[in-house]
């Protein structure tokens, strides 16, 4: 899974820069030229890129966590070790992101803290519920497809560690929505109860991949630092519409109703009623789509969400829980007594 | 055990109970993907020291990625000018953005003289963009000949996309022709199954 595309940065908390140097880095950046670690950036670049990529980092190992749940319940020998290698993949794109986002001044245990003590985010669709299979075999399809068209767009960025590790993620990430498809695939032609499992795991799945791609762009998108300096390539309203043409005709191929759903405070769906926007534009070749619910959005972005306890206390846990190994490795081992 | 420790965690907030550990210092992997082909920069990665920063990059950029050999170092061996007299691999990036690219070795007395060796014997006149030397004595270099753990202990076919696709693309096939959707969709599909 993953990354990030709602992390802003107001640009004015930063101390003015140099015009001249800001000027030629602008240029630099808008010529298609990329930006090394070591070369003069202004620090609101500096601080954005940072931002993004420690979120980035958050989102793949708190995304691991309600996959990870499922790695002992998976229905076959197969399935199981292709879950095992996407959820180790998904712990190793944080380990790169945090590498990145460390060399641009924050150390790694600091983001690991601020994470857990809720001080930063990560992507708002891992405070959802995985209560079945099937929402396993969505999240690879929905969550990883939107990640691959999200993460397609930011290797196209323009600091050059973040775009190497695009380019790495990337291939893992079509190894990840492959399965993610060859498992709906599965159920969609399966019994009726495989069936009804998949469709109630898409409602559930469904608004929050439209949300993947983050807000509604603000009218000046393009002026703003993560367009403007090519951190981000691509808008979040351009990705949603062209998750949804690839998404939309895709899940109705395979017997699915895209709906639109409301939840109760679990996260469970109450209602559901076909998309009634859901219509191929024959000029413009654009599906239309019922927009997610955007105050459930910011709430849920705000800790109150489904899930968003038990995954900071299972990611607390697990912290704690590791403490002994990093002192162990540290030669910090004491002879002080112990209680736990 | 360790499944119901997890289903049953207790919820907290505030500052963590354990204390901050240090950071780990940074190491470089470089790869090469077939025997042959010239080492590659995999990617970085925090180890305590030599021995687990060649266990982890084994298990992250040796596994998930198989490759043929493997070298390991500590980033600051990389870009130190100091140093003694022996061997040097040295590395180019030809421009931001790119991977270090293992471009061959030099003999010198220093990090510094590696790199101004390096710039003479391999970039000439080329533009480059920044330049690393490492000691042959400071790098772990795994041989995929004779030390193979990441390779082939399982069949790993399920990781390749292509493992699936066809097999997909089949199934996308006769559900197309099932339901004979429209025009446009069955364009759609085409291309991007
Ligand atoms: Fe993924
Ligand atoms: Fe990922």
């Amino acid at each position: 899974m993953s990354a990030s595309a709602n992390v802003e940065v107001k640009v004015k908390e930063f101390s003015k820069e140099d015009p001249a140097k800001l000027a030629a880095f602008e240029k630099h950046v808008a010529e298609g030229g990329l930006v090394e670690p070591n070369d003069w950036m202004p620090e609101a670049y500096r601080a954005l890129m940072l931002r993004m990529a420690e979120h980035h980092a958050n989102s793949e190992i708190v995304g691991a966590l309600p996959e990870g749940e499922w790695i002992t319940k998976a229905p076959s020998l197969l399935r199981k070790l292709a879950l095992t290698a996407k959820v180790q993949d998904e712990v190793g794109h944080g380990q790169m992101l945090y590498e990145v986002a460390q060399d641009l001044g924050k150390t790694r245990n600091a983001m690991l803290r601020d994470l857990i003590t809720g001080v930063t985010k990560y992507h708002n669709c891992f405070n959802y519920p995985c209560p079945t299979w099937a929402d396993v075999c969505m999240i690879a399809w929905l969550i990883d497809g939107a990640a691959i068209l999200n993460q397609g767009t930011l290797a196209h960025g323009s600091f050059g560690p973040y775009i190497r590790t695009m380019r790495r993620i990337n291939m893992e990430e079509a190894f990840h929505f492959k399965h993610g498809e060859d498992m709906v695939l599965t159920l969609m032609s399966g019994t009726e109860n495989q069936k009804k499992m998949a469709q109630e795991a898409f409602d559930r799945w469904w608004g929050p991949a439209l949300a993947f791609f983050g807000p509604v762009d603000p009218p000046d998108v393009m002026e703003r630092p993560a367009m403007k300096w090519r951190m981000k390539t691509a808008t979040n309203d351009e990705l949603r519409q062209k998750y949804v043409n690839r998404f939309a005709p895709a899940a109705m191929a395979t017997g699915l109703v895209v709906n639109v759903c409301e939840k109760d405070e679990k996260g469970f769906v109450t209602s559901a009623t076909p998309d009634p926007l859901l219509k191929l534009d024959k000029e413009t070749g654009n599906w239309g789509f019922t927009q997610p619910d955007w105050d459930e959005f910011f709430r849920v972005i705000r800790g109150d969400g489904p899930c968003n306890k038990e995954r900071m206390a299972l990611r607390r846990f697990s912290y704690e829980q590791g403490e002994w190994v990093r002192r162990a490795i540290l030669n910090g081992a004491t002879n002080a007594p112990c209680n736990n | 055990m360790l499944s119901k420790a997890r289903t049953n965690i207790p919820e907290a907030t505030g500052d963590l109970t354990t204390p901050e550990v240090d950071s780990f210092p940074i190491w470089e992997v470089f790869t090469q993907k077939n025997i042959g082909d010239v080492h590659l920069h995999a990617g970085s990665l925090s180890a305590p020291d030599a021995s687990l920063a060649q266990h982890f990059a084994r298990e992250h950029y040796g596994q998930d990625q198989e490759c043929t050999n493997m070298w390991v170092g500590l980033r600051e061996t990389f870009i130190a000018d100091e140093g003694n007299q022996e061997s040097y691999e040295v590395f180019v990036q030809w421009k931001a953005g790119d991977r270090h690219q293992h471009v061959g070795s030099v003999d010198a007395c220093c990090g510094c003289e590696a790199k101004a060796k390096c710039k003479e014997q391999f970039v000439g006149d080329k533009s480059f963009y920044t330049i690393w030397t490492a000691p042959i004595s400071r790098l772990t270099k795994i041989d995929g000949d004779k030390d193979m753990i990441w390779r082939e202990t399982t069949d790993q076919g399920y990781r390749l996309p292509r493992g699936y696709s066809r097999v997909v693309r089949q199934k996308w096939d006769a559900l197309r022709a099932e339901q004979a959707v429209d025009t446009y969709q069955e364009e759609d599909l085409k291309e991007t199954f």
